[in-house]
């Protein structure tokens, strides 16, 4: 069985956005939100690095862990989803994510939250997949239409890989066989545990 | 003493009444906690299909280096 990871390959990522404008748009995210963002590590100094980060759908998940709803499951594949249903916006969620994945719309009156958004690793939700309430709540599901998520087939680079681990794991290393330096997997030893 | 056991009556009936507004369920639904709550998924379902896999499997392969 297949287990879903993201890669953002620092040496490939020119800081184009593109993953979070494709993001965007394939799930008509809302004003204040941002699934995916790219963050630059000494921006302006020589050798400095980009990466893409979202949710990273993480082996032993610390937002369900923490969720007092129990909101949280996981796909056979490793994607870690959530029920808007039962999202109360606590918030426990942010704080437990060592990513910042799990976003909350601010737009309501007296600072109420609103129910958590997240990457889906564009799989949606429990929601019937493709239903039009599916795409209100947690946007498209590329995967039950056999795509890949939209932020990384739309990387122009192919700095941000998604799929199956060890195929992602495959293409890094070949990809670090013809580079010099050591390989950099931004995120995964927190995400997937230290032998990931 | 027809007025006390009247008494007695209504003061016995109240005490029923109101001590059956106490009345607690037993069948209560118990969730372990940690243990997802919602609604199934149908992409679980969808994910288990050989063909679908194979799908996505070599849509996710194209994403190696030309």
């Amino acid at each position: 069985m297949a287990r879903m990871k993201f890669l953002c390959d620092a040496d490939r990522c020119i800081e184009c956005n593109g993953c979070v404008t494709a993001c965007k748009n394939a799930n008509d995210v809302p004003w204040g939100v941002n699934r995916r963002r790219v963050i630059t590590l000494n921006d302006g100094l020589p050798g400095e690095k980009s990466i893409s980060v979202a949710c990273m759908h993480c082996t032993d998940a610390p937002c369900a862990a923490v969720c007092p709803t129990d909101c949280f499951y996981t796909t056979t594949d490793g994607i870690v989803l959530h029920d808007k249903d039962l999202c109360i916006g606590c918030g426990y969620c942010f704080y437990a994510c060592p990513f910042g994945a799990p976003q909350f719309p601010t737009t309501q009156a007296f600072g109420v939250r609103g129910k958590m958004d997240k990457c889906t690793f564009c799989a949606g939700g429990p929601d019937e997949p493709g239903s039009a309430s599916e795409y209100q709540k947690y946007g498209a599901n590329r995967i039950a239409d056999g795509k890949l998520p939209a932020c990384a087939e739309m990387c122009a680079t192919k700095a941000l890989l998604a799929g199956d681990g060890d195929l992602v794991a495959d293409i890094y290393r070949n990809r670090m066989m013809s580079r010099d330096g050591r390989p950099q997997t931004w995120g995964w030893a927190k995400a997937y545990g230290a032998g990931a | 003493m027809k007025f006390r056991s009247a008494l007695l009556a209504v003061g016995a009936l109240a005490l029923t009444v109101g001590l059956s507004g106490c009345y607690e369920s037993s069948d209560v639904t118990r969730f372990e906690p940690g243990e997802y709550k919602g609604a199934d998924d149908p992409l679980l379902a969808k994910l288990e299909d050989p063909e679908f896999r194979a799908e996505l499997d070599s849509r996710f392969d194209g994403q190696r280096d030309r």
